[in-house]
């Protein structure tokens, strides 16, 4: 399994992966007509990461705008987490924004609604 | 009368009566989209709106513009479908997005009534629509502009307005008016 590192493009967020620490970063913008062929790599990294690892897996979010697509794809990378949640592994989400625009903290609070792990929403001051 | 080409003064007018900031006719594809939009967005930034407001219209100009872009892909063969009225204008104090693009006269009926049922919500059943929506196997979401359009009412601050008009025998112009 090979870790992701993608570059911030206007319409796609900066994406890394590591295997060894089970840290994932996003960052940026997400609004391309069709996130599925952009997010499929990511969701089947930490599938992979999920059924064969034992470490915690990390969110490390500073998502700005998502349009409702990516709303969708962000919704199953959770549901995934969710799961292997309730089976027990450790995960966790830690999402920053800039408070000026709000907006990105009731996106995010409207997903952690959904989630019983840990999902910490984080103003950046 | 002056040809409206060759003296552009009524068009002119036209767009400072109606406070017409952005106006744009034609086929569209996703890089013009995207153009369109980061155009707006740095027009708004410049003008110092708030973080907010720059984030709604930017996102209900996404989600109007890709709506029109994922109906045409599913209707390649419809004369028309690929092309696009937009407009961004100021109205009392609001940005007010508009959008049109040619349907099938066949899914005209239902779209109206989609926008008339989502114009009747409030936030919190808005909240619950789009939560319901999100949650739809995907399978079932073939065509369905359903996500997006809750998304657009959620961010407008009054009712969506739709308008329906016939073009021939098979085709419609649907425009949809979002008041942010």
């Amino acid at each position: 399994m090979n870790d992701l590192h993608l570059p911030q493009t206007p319409n796609t967020p900066a994406v890394t992966t590591d295997l060894a620490t089970g840290v994932v970063t996003m960052a940026g913008d997400s609004y391309p007509e069709n996130p599925f062929e952009f997010f499929q790599p990511l969701i089947d990294w930490i599938d992979g990461f999920l059924h064969r690892q034992s470490g915690p897996l990390s969110l490390v979010l500073d998502l700005v705008y998502l349009n409702t697509s990516s709303i969708r794809a962000m919704m199953d990378i959770f549901d995934r987490m969710e799961e292997a949640h309730r089976a027990g592994a450790k995960v966790s989400v830690r999402w920053s924004y800039d408070p000026e625009n709000e907006r990105v903290g009731e996106l995010a609070e409207e997903f952690r609604e959904d989630c019983t792990f840990p999902f910490l929403i984080e103003p950046r001051f | 009368m002056p040809d409206v080409l060759t003296d552009l003064y009524d068009l002119r007018e036209l767009f400072d009566r109606q406070q017409i900031m952005v106006c744009f006719n034609g086929p569209i594809n996703a890089a013009l989209i995207e153009e369109i939009g980061r155009a707006l967005r740095d027009y708004l930034n410049h003008q110092q709106e708030a973080p907010r407001a720059v984030a709604d219209i930017f996102a209900v100009y996404i989600e109007m513009t890709q709506n029109i872009r994922h109906y045409a892909r599913q209707h390649a063969d419809l004369d028309g479908s690929g092309s696009a009225a937009i407009v961004v204008s100021r109205d009392d104090g609001h940005y007010v997005i508009s959008a049109g693009n040619v349907i099938a006269s066949a899914d005209g009926a239902a779209l109206l009534a989609r926008v008339e049922e989502l114009a009747r919500l409030d936030a919190a059943e808005l909240k619950a629509a789009f939560k319901t929506q999100l949650r739809k196997p995907r399978e079932n979401l073939e065509g369905s502009a359903g996500l997006g359009l809750i998304d657009i009412a959620r961010k407008a601050s009054a009712p969506l307005s739709a308008a329906l008009r016939q073009i021939d025998a098979g085709r419609s112009f649907f425009s949809l008016r979002v008041v942010l």
